[in-house]
């Protein structure tokens, strides 16, 4: 998504970003994506598969926090270094999850 | 760099910068890379909770079914509309208009202070109802008359009987040492403060278990190892858990949102003297990152908190 080092010129034309409607319209499917999180917790959906709960709630949040990152935070307008900036963080957060994990998930239960 | 000079001098630009997109970048750099700390800081308590969740799901759901999923999602909207405000805060910054730029501080400001006060809320219903977990804490909460009776929740039932027992459990030291003095005759107070439980929890951990979902760590943690019996105590350090783990991640985002409000306060105070402009809106810009990345943390917070176990609760699509 708009890798734009090329357009760095017209920043000032540029910095205004989505403007209000934009915001707007970004605020409002966070709205909904906060009340469809909540209406789709009420419902059992362990017969797809145990935890498919928890999977669509973290599904939600994270589009939810992709349109908080990208529009709010300006990130889908920002140039390459920001870009991998942010994605480093997750990166990294996803090496701690997945190294602790790995090692929690193949224990035995004996030690605890 | 003779080629700066083709550059008019903008009123905005530190002389270090080649130009205002450069100083812009160079200071949003700088917060993403606190940011990404941040990341890593809050990511350490997710990973605890990614643990102890793994391991006792049933007790985390019995857990987060007690916490007040309205409020949590009340919470969840007031933050947005606060994020919301905010990127117009940016963007009245970057219009240069002064008026506007205040009015969207002050509504941000007000809604993370009902944010806060949510909280506060939410804090003391946990605190009446004795699910601080700190030893000492609870001393002054009454145990809800009706669940008193099947008082195995209560500390000073059963321990000494089980010390030899729960040799195993660290968590089980400091009741073994409170066992031995007897309150059998006030049965409505707590006497060492300890965490207590009397919300249920039993029937979500024996319906797990005829669908065979208990993980090998329920098996253990949940049940009498003499007599295989669902155990109250056991479950309840579980609860525990899941309390602690409540407590330390909104605590902590509680914190980034007092010092939130700090940040708002002295940006408050700058855009009344008309400091930002479209020439230089950096720490609008910067502000505004902080406070969007606490909106995302509690984006994250709401769904593990307090709706992980609620489709026990209403769902029975079975």
């Amino acid at each position: 998504m708009a890798k734009q080092n090329g357009k760095k010129h017209e920043y000032h034309e540029e910095h205004l970003h989505i403007g209000i409607p934009g915001y707007f319209l970004v605020f409002l499917a966070l709205v909904v994506g906060t009340i469809i999180t909540y209406v789709v917790a009420l419902k059992d959906l362990d017969w797809i598969f145990p935890g498919a709960n928890t999977l669509v709630a973290l599904s939600i949040a994270f589009a939810k926090m992709s349109l908080v990152v990208l529009y709010f935070m300006h990130v889908r307008w920002q140039s390459n270094l920001i870009w991998l900036t942010a994605l480093g963080g997750f990166f990294w957060l996803a090496i701690m999850f997945a190294f602790t994990m790995q090692d929690y998930l193949t224990r035995s239960v004996i030690g605890r | 760099m003779a080629d700066t000079h083709k550059h008019y001098h903008q009123p905005g630009l530190q002389h270090q910068f080649e130009n205002m997109e450069q100083q812009q970048e160079s200071a949003t750099i700088g917060m993403w890379m606190f940011l990404v700390q941040e990341i890593m800081f809050f990511g350490g308590l997710f990973t605890v909770y990614l643990v102890f969740r793994s391991r006792y799901p049933m007790a985390f759901a019995a857990g987060s079914n007690h916490l007040d999923a309205f409020l949590g999602g009340l919470n969840t909207l007031v933050l947005i509309v606060s994020s919301f405000t905010m990127a117009l805060t940016v963007y009245y910054a970057q219009k240069s208009n002064r008026t506007m730029q205040v009015v969207m501080i002050l509504l941000t400001m007000f809604f993370g202070s009902v944010f806060l006060g949510v909280k506060v809320i939410e804090y003391g219903d946990k605190y009446n109802h004795g699910l601080i977990p700190v030893s000492g804490w609870n001393k002054k909460t009454p145990i809800q008359p009706e669940i008193a009776k099947s008082s195995d929740s209560l500390i000073e039932t059963k321990v000494s009987a089980k010390e030899t027992i729960h040799a195993d459990e660290g968590t089980h030291s400091e009741k073994s040492q409170v066992g031995h003095d007897s309150h059998h005759e006030k049965p409505y107070y707590n006497p060492t403060g300890e965490f207590q439980w009397n919300y249920g929890g039993e029937d979500l951990v024996m319906m797990a278990k005829e669908a065979g979902y208990l993980t090998e760590a329920e098996k253990i943690g949940y049940f009498d190892p003499i007599t295989k019996e669902f155990d109250p105590n056991r479950f309840r350090d579980k609860v525990r858990i899941f309390y602690w783990i409540y407590f330390a991640m909104t605590g902590l985002h509680a914190l980034h949102m007092v010092v939130g409000l700090m940040i708002m306060s002295w940006l408050l105070l700058k855009a009344i003297q008309g400091t930002f402009s479209a020439e230089y809106y950096s720490p609008v810009e910067i502000s505004g990152l902080y406070w969007h990345f606490v909106d995302i943390v509690w984006i994250f917070l709401f769904p593990l908190l307090y709706l992980l176990g609620r489709h026990f609760l209403h769902g029975g699509g079975h």
